[in-house]
């Protein structure tokens, strides 16, 4: 235990997490987490923090905190308590999940039992917000206007309730996340189904009166014991009400309200914080009407939230840093804002800039899903753009959320819709609603016309006009202006002006290229290379003063002088604030932008690791990244923050004013690293592993001649560009093989084709296999283990690995694998093996820093499938459950040192550690929610025991698989996976419950003496499987999808989405089942004898130095 | 749509070019910023701007537009502070020239023509927010490349627009006091309004709960008025460039009826008490000033627009502070120790900004209530 001595004793306070990250509750819970903790050490309480995700900065073993990488479940949640003994708990920085686990505890009467005391607002404040009645009568108390709302346990109530309200309603979900559950009915059938579902998972679902066209404004309000309450800031929403705030376009501050308005809503949300007696943190969301100035509560969120987040990043007040004092008695006007170091804790930002939240959606990842937005949370993660004009905050936005794009100038080619069509997409909002709305206004459609359609505020659209205006002029130039004899004096044509008026509004010089472009009919521009013509603009506009000025964000709109290094550039200003300035190396660490599927909060902790690192070794690190949920992006993180594009144009401009080229671009996943060769062009120093290390990884071609050169295996593999060729490379290796198209397709992702049938479904999908849309194709090796190697060289040289082993055999994407440290079913000669490989490749790329290899096990021989030269999203996995930090290990490297203390190895590890994905099926309606080839889940959880079945249970539970309890269901797959069965079946029977299967499996079952009920497949007359787990009678399935059989894949699939649906544990993988049974059996022993134990630290001494161990 | 170019002069010899907001005459002021990000139309038509060039430090103004400019000042019309725009010239990084919000009929561009006001947009106000903060105040010019004209000052019109106009050297407040006595509403009590240039939302506040309201010329003398309390408004300018002023305050104050004091109300208060008021390096405007009450833990958000303060310690002994400004200490309100006499620096009847103080006027008129019963 840490012994600080600041820690009083038996101060110990018990913080509740958020978990794995899923749709709905993300990143945003590690940066309140954090900051919370920041605070509560500073007040001296030793914290207890139960959070089984492993990925996040919040779950570090620093001095004064313990790390219990649990579930966030009452039963273990007592178990900590019962050892630790907190006096103390905090349940408002872990969103929904710590919310629901703190109520749960209150309720189970365990708080009481332990004499643990719960700070901030309390249980029965927090129970009246979620309850939508007791919720809405206490507003009508405090006469605050509710919309007319019915809760409702029943279907017949629910519809009786609407025909009162009338249609339209929305119905939403108590005690739910995101908006689970909740929707739009415009009669009584879509109300039915809406209300079967929402009951389904919750008690009572509550009738609405529909506001659909309303604006939608949120404040975020502070309160201490002392009542003194402020509003941090407030935020409006682009799009109205209607769709989720989550998958809103929201701005901050307000910009089409007037005072009246701004103060109306204020003075609601400090009434309400006060009467609630709300300590601490509060979000209050409102509905305004556009024509009235009428409003009405819609909810109110006691607790941290995913806007909060934004809002701490969007007003430079941190939130959740204050919140957590206050929640420990402080009072606001006693504290004093860190950020600014000058103004108090009582005091409201004034915003000198506006932000701009967009969120990314990776809808196009699952097959088949709806991608209408409602009042159901879909998005994966978000970005926030900061400008001192709305165009360019909201261009910037678009650049950040998808890195493909250039901005909103670029016409969508998809877009040819007749006036019907158009209307019906202006009006019902997808994730592309914005780029229709910019595309109608360049087909000539009014503002008026949108707006009436839309109900999108008409600022807003004039705005958004702005754009188009200023994209016709840089067409208008292109085409008017006559051929010059170079680039650069046709660029110096362009009237300064204009130039300045087009960055302004936030184009970006590649945007300014394309449009050039698309205005020239001659070639003059097309002769150029696209990276002379970037470098043109550039230069251009660097001679002419057209750059753009740092501005920090301070709180006070400079009132006062603050030292504050929270930076953003804007075009809409001439002068830069002042900065100290030292002579200390500075390097630019690159974050990981948005969080997505496939890219997370696990690059966010390597960026923050290695941002440390740098810091500690007295260097000047200067963090880039977009991402308002994240860690990294927070005050204290880095020497200096920009909060700004992920762009080479951008990252240009910081390094040029910072006066600095060295760069790390492998600490925050694929995108920075993609980002490496244009800045290896631009001549900046990468830090860690060369160009021509990251590129010859990176390419296949390279790549694979190496690995023959070294002689080390690797699966099959072939660029196709013709059905000829295909069919010839697949009778050389025979099926199955896994197809992935080399060029962005929407839904054609990879797949894997296991027979003729399958591969002619493909081959009809990617219409035009050609010379320029190939395909990549490669022999897929069933029946093979799956095994990572994370590890650090130095100069060519391998310093440290270690091997992480799936549970799943391969086939299953390594996110949502279910992964083991140390691996447990591995020879030690296939160890010997890979750890040689990767000796040979690290010195064939010579890597120097972090790397990741994945390999494939079969038979004792070994084939490498990838090698990425940089850090993996397992490095905070491996490093806790190893007890090196390896992104502080791969700094050392960058800054050319050699890591000293990773001498360690698996073979002394005291335990096991498991990572299990979290996935978000359950929001994404439509979606098959099945494992494959493409990444699919949202998130994980990383736990640690002394067996592999402990480690595995507790990461089950922690990522809601959930003991059967009503029934079983078993569906079991082709013949090979059924015989798996067996083995585990007599665990399965010791659950003590109905065991249900299909048909096949039941038989075959049968057959070997084990007696299940046989229910028909989906469609195949009453009491089928689906009314099953619809009535409650399952609320355990599995489902092994046989691979091959389209037929079954449907009905399977009908299964699958059914499960989810109505809340049932799912499981559709043959290996993952068998682990997870076998774990679950030995649930009642493991939960008796299981001596709870804390994540031990980081062997390093804590401040990151290697050297002194 | 090009737009006349205008040249921004600073005091300090700076110049920055932008373009016309408004009309195309020439003008100069006090040069000062508000932090406020809504509320321009009340910031614009509040009297104690008169002399004064604000800065807006958020960039984007106008975007709700502005109701049709109140016909009658009588009717009070909300939203606005007074019928005039009292600025001497308005300096914004963006304006918005369409009306878009249901409740207006006018843009920002439109009001300042109408009202010969001079504006520019297109101005790095960050920039000029930090200038004003590190030269602990400015003046400044407006010149439009084709001026038509001058910005009137009234009877300060004397005063060309060669010089930097300063209002802190002049009297400012005979030129927005009313001309003419008026009273408003009906009730039992009746409140005497002294009109240094007070906003309108203090008298709506006042006739909201149903008092009768006077409202005062600057000199007019006490003794003339039947009232049962008095309020001394905001208004513009130096509270020592008052006359006499302070005189009268101090014979009404021999009355023992009770006094409300806001913005320039409170300084003259007291002065005629016998502190001292001076002038602050840049001054306190918008919405998000906190102040905490003496001597407990309380405290509230206030919308403040003022540049003199009360000086530490020349507060005679039988005043108590009341309120006091969490950011810089500095004295944000005063109470008599005996008599029913307080004033506070902020606005509690906001417009624009948070109305978190408004519980000053229950108080007081509470007290004047109980005040008029004994």
């Amino acid at each position: 235990m840490a012994t600080n001595k600041g820690i009083a004793r038996n101060r110990k306070l018990l913080l509740l997490g958020s978990g794995g990250l899923s749709i709905g509750q993300a990143g945003e819970f590690d940066y309140s987490g954090t900051q919370a903790i920041k605070a509560i050490v500073e007040e001296g309480f030793e914290v207890l923090l139960v959070n089984p995700n492993i990925a996040t900065v919040q779950t570090n073993p620093i001095p004064g905190v313990k790390v219990f990488l649990y579930p966030l479940t009452s039963l273990w949640v007592e178990k900590v308590i019962d050892q630790e003994r907190p006096e103390f708990i905090v349940g408002s920085f872990g969103g929904q999940t710590a919310l629901n686990c703190l109520i749960e505890l209150e309720d189970q009467g365990i708080l009481a039992r332990y004499r643990v005391k719960n700070l901030g607002t309390s249980v029965n404040t927090l129970k009246m917000t979620e309850d939508r009645q007791k919720f809405a009568e206490q507003m009508l108390l405090l006469d605050i206007p509710i919309p007319p709302s019915v809760a409702c346990s029943t279907t017949q109530e629910a519809c009786l309730a609407a025909t009162k309200i009338s249609y339209p309603v929305i119905v939403r979900c108590a005690y739910a996340l995101g908006g689970l559950g909740s929707g739009f009915a415009d009669n009584e059938k879509e109300l039915i189904d809406l209300v079967n579902q929402g009951l389904s998972c919750s008690p009572q679902v509550l009738v609405e009166k529909s506001l659909k066209g309303w604006k939608e404004v949120e404040y975020e309000v502070m309160r201490d014991r002392d009542d003194n309450s402020i509003t941090i800031c407030n935020m409006e929403n682009f799009d109205p009400l209607g769709v989720h705030t989550g998958d809103s376009i929201v701005v901050t501050p307000s910009q089409s309200l007037t005072d009246d308005e701004y103060q109306k809503l204020r003075n609601a949300s400090l009434k309400i914080v006060q009467e609630l007696k709300i300590i601490g943190e509060c979000n209050a969301q409102y509905a305004l009407c556009p024509e009235t100035s009428e409003y009405y509560i819609i909810e109110v969120n006691a607790r941290l939230s995913r806007s909060s987040a934004l809002a701490s990043k969007a007003s430079g007040y941190p939130i959740a840093y204050i919140a957590a004092k206050v929640i420990l008695g402080s009072s606001l006007v006693a504290l004093k804002n860190p950020v600014t170091g000058i103004t108090s804790a009582f005091y409201e930002p004034a915003l000198d800039y506006v932000t701009v939240k967009i969120p990314r959606w990776d809808l196009n990842k699952f097959k088949s899903v709806s991608k209408s937005l409602g009042s159901t949370m879909k998005s994966v993660g978000e970005v926030m753009g900061i400008g001192r004009n709305f165009p360019e905050a909201l261009q910037k936005a678009v650049r950040m959320v998808n890195e493909d794009s250039t901005g909103l100038g670029k016409s969508l080619d998809f877009f040819d819709k007749d006036k019907e069509t158009l209307e019906e997409t202006l009006e019902n909002p997808t994730d592309n609603r914005l780029f229709y709305i910019l595309q109608a206004l360049r087909l000539g459609y009014s503002v008026e016309f949108i707006n009436k359609v839309s109900s999108v505020d008409k600022w807003f659209l004039s705005q958004l006009e702005r754009i188009v205006v200023n994209e016709n002029q840089i067409k208008d130039f292109s085409r008017k202006a006559s051929v010059q004899k170079d680039i650069f004096s046709f660029l110096s044509s362009i009237p300064q002006d204009d130039l300045k008026s087009w960055k302004k509004v936030g184009f970006s010089d590649n945007q300014i290229i394309n449009l050039l472009l698309e205005g020239r009919s001659d070639d003059f521009l097309k002769n150029q290379s696209r990276f002379e013509l970037e470098k043109a603009l550039r230069q251009t506009r660097k001679s002419r003063a057209i750059t753009p000025v740092v501005k920090k964000i301070d709180t006070t709109s400079s009132e006062y002088p603050s030292p504050s290094n929270y930076l953003y550039l804007t075009y809409d200003g001439d002068f830069h604030d002042h900065l100290e300035r030292d002579n200390k190396r500075s390097i630019l660490i690159l974050g990981g932008g948005a969080y997505r599927i496939g890219a997370s909060v696990e690059f966010d902790w390597c960026a923050v690791a290695c941002s440390e690192q740098i810091q500690a070794s007295g260097f000047k690190s200067i963090i880039i990244n977009c991402n308002p949920e994240t860690v990294s992006t927070d005050y204290n993180s880095s020497s200096s923050l920009f909060f700004e594009e992920l762009t080479v144009e951008r990252i240009l401009d910081i390094a040029e004013f910072e006066g600095t080229k060295e760069v790390v671009v492998s600490m925050g996943g694929q995108l920075p690293n993609k980002l490496a060769g244009s800045l290896h062009s631009y001549d900046f120093n990468l830090l860690g592993h060369s160009f021509s290390t990251i590129d010859m990884a990176e390419d296949r071609n390279k790549f694979s001649s190496l690995l023959d050169k070294i002689k080390i295996d690797q699966p099959r593999w072939a660029k196709i560009s013709s059905p000829e060729a295909l069919n010839h490379f697949i009778e050389e290796v025979g099926f199955p093989v896994l197809l992935r198209p080399s060029y962005v397709l929407s839904g054609a992702a990879m797949k894997v084709a296991y027979n003729k049938e399958s591969l002619d479904r493909y081959l009809d999908f990617v219409t035009d296999l050609s010379k320029d849309y190939p395909v990549v194709v490669s022999q897929f090796i069933s029946g093979a283990r799956e095994l990572d190697l994370d590890g650090i060289a130095k100069d060519g040289e391998v310093v440290f690995t270690i091997v992480s082993e799936h549970v799943e055999n391969a086939g299953i994407h390594s996110g949502d694998a279910t992964t083991v440290v140390p691996a447990q079913r591995l020879y030690v000669e296939t160890v010997r093996k890979i750890k040689r490989a990767a000796r040979q490749i690290a010195r064939g790329l010579k890597l120097n820093g972090p790397f990741n290899i994945q390999f494939l096990a079969k038979d004792n021989q070994i084939k490498v499938i990838e090698c990425n030269a940089r850090a993996a999203r397992s490095f905070p996995f491996v490093s806790k459950v190893c007890r090196i930090n390896l992104a502080k290990a791969s700094a050392e490297v960058f800054l050319g040192r050699l890591p000293l203390s990773l001498r360690h190895t698996e073979d002394e590890l005291q335990y096991v550690g498991v990572k299990a994905a979290m996935f978000s099926f359950s929001r994404l309606k439509g979606a098959d929610p099945v494992v494959g080839v493409e990444m699919a889940s949202t998130g994980e959880v990383g736990c640690i025991a002394e067996s592999f079945e402990g480690a595995m249970l507790l990461a089950m539970e922690a990522s809601r698989v959930k003991l059967p309890e009503k029934g079983i269901l078993i569906s079991a797959g082709d013949e090979k996976s059924k015989i798996k069965f067996l083995d585990i079946i007599d665990d399965i029977l010791a659950f003590h419950v109905p065991i249900y299967a299909t048909k096949g499996t039941s038989l075959f079952l049968e057959e070997r003496g084990v007696k299940t009920i046989s229910l028909p497949w989906p469609g195949e007359g009453n009491g089928n499987v689906i009314d099953y787990i619809k009535n409650g009678g399952i609320d355990f399935v599995i489902n092994i999808p046989k691979s091959s059989d389209l037929k079954e894949l449907t009905r399977g699939s009908q299964i699958r989405k059914t499960s989810v649906e109505f809340g049932c544990s799912l499981i559709t993988n043959v290996e993952k089942a068998v682990a997870c049974i076998k774990s679950f059996s030995q649930k009642g022993p493991f939960r008796l004898n299981h001596k709870i134990k804390n994540l031990p630290g980081f062997l390093d001494n804590h401040h990151g130095n290697f050297y002194e161990s | 749509m090009k737009k006349q170019s205008v040249t921004l002069e600073l005091s300090s010899g700076k110049k920055l070019v932008g373009s016309l907001l408004g009309a195309p005459v020439k003008s100069s002021g006090e040069l000062v910023f508000t932090t406020a990000m809504v509320g321009y139309t009340e910031a614009l038509s509040d009297p104690s701007y008169f002399g004064q060039i604000l800065v807006f430090a958020y960039p984007l103004i106008g975007n709700y537009g502005l109701p049709s400019p109140p016909k009658n000042r009588d009717l009070l019309e909300r939203q606005f502070e007074s019928q005039a725009v009292h600025a001497s010239g308005v300096i914004i990084s963006q304006a918005c020239y369409d009306v878009f919000h249901w409740t207006s009929g006018t843009t920002l561009d439109t009001w300042l023509k109408s009202k010969g006001v001079p504006g520019i947009v297109g101005l790095d106000t960050r920039y000029l927010v930090t200038q004003i903060r590190d030269h602990g105040g400015l003046f400044a010019k407006i010149l439009p490349s084709d001026a038509v004209g001058e910005r009137s000052l009234g009877d300060f019109n004397t005063v060309t627009h060669e010089d930097f106009f300063d209002p802190n050297q002049h009297p400012v407040v005979t030129e927005v006091s009313t001309k003419e006595r008026k009273v408003y509403g009906k009730g039992k009590y009746k409140i005497a309004v002294y009109d240094f240039g007070v906003k309108w939302n203090i008298l709506r506040s006042l006739l909201d709960k149903g008092f009768e309201i006077e409202v005062l010329p600057w000199q007019t003398d006490p003794s003339d008025v039947d009232c049962s309390a008095w309020i001394l408004s905001n208004g513009p300018g130096n509270p020592n460039q008052t006359f006499d002023t302070k005189d009268r305050i101090r014979k009404l104050m021999e009355q023992n009826k009770p006094i409300l004091g806001i913005c320039l109300g409170h300084q003259l208060l007291s002065l005629a008490a016998g502190a001292k008021v001076v002038h602050m390096s840049y001054g306190h405007r918008s919405h998000n000033q906190p102040v905490f009450v003496v001597g407990k833990k309380k405290a509230y958000i206030t919308s403040q627009n003022h540049s003199f303060k009360i000086e530490e310690g020349s507060l005679p002994e039988d005043w108590n502070v009341w309120f006091r400004n969490v950011n810089d200490n500095s004295i944000e309100g005063i109470q008599h120790q005996s008599l029913p006499f307080k004033s506070i620096q902020f606005h509690p009847e906001s417009s624009g900004g948070p109305r978190d103080t408004a519980w000053i006027f229950d108080e007081f008129l509470d007290g004047v209530k109980k005040h008029g019963n004994e």
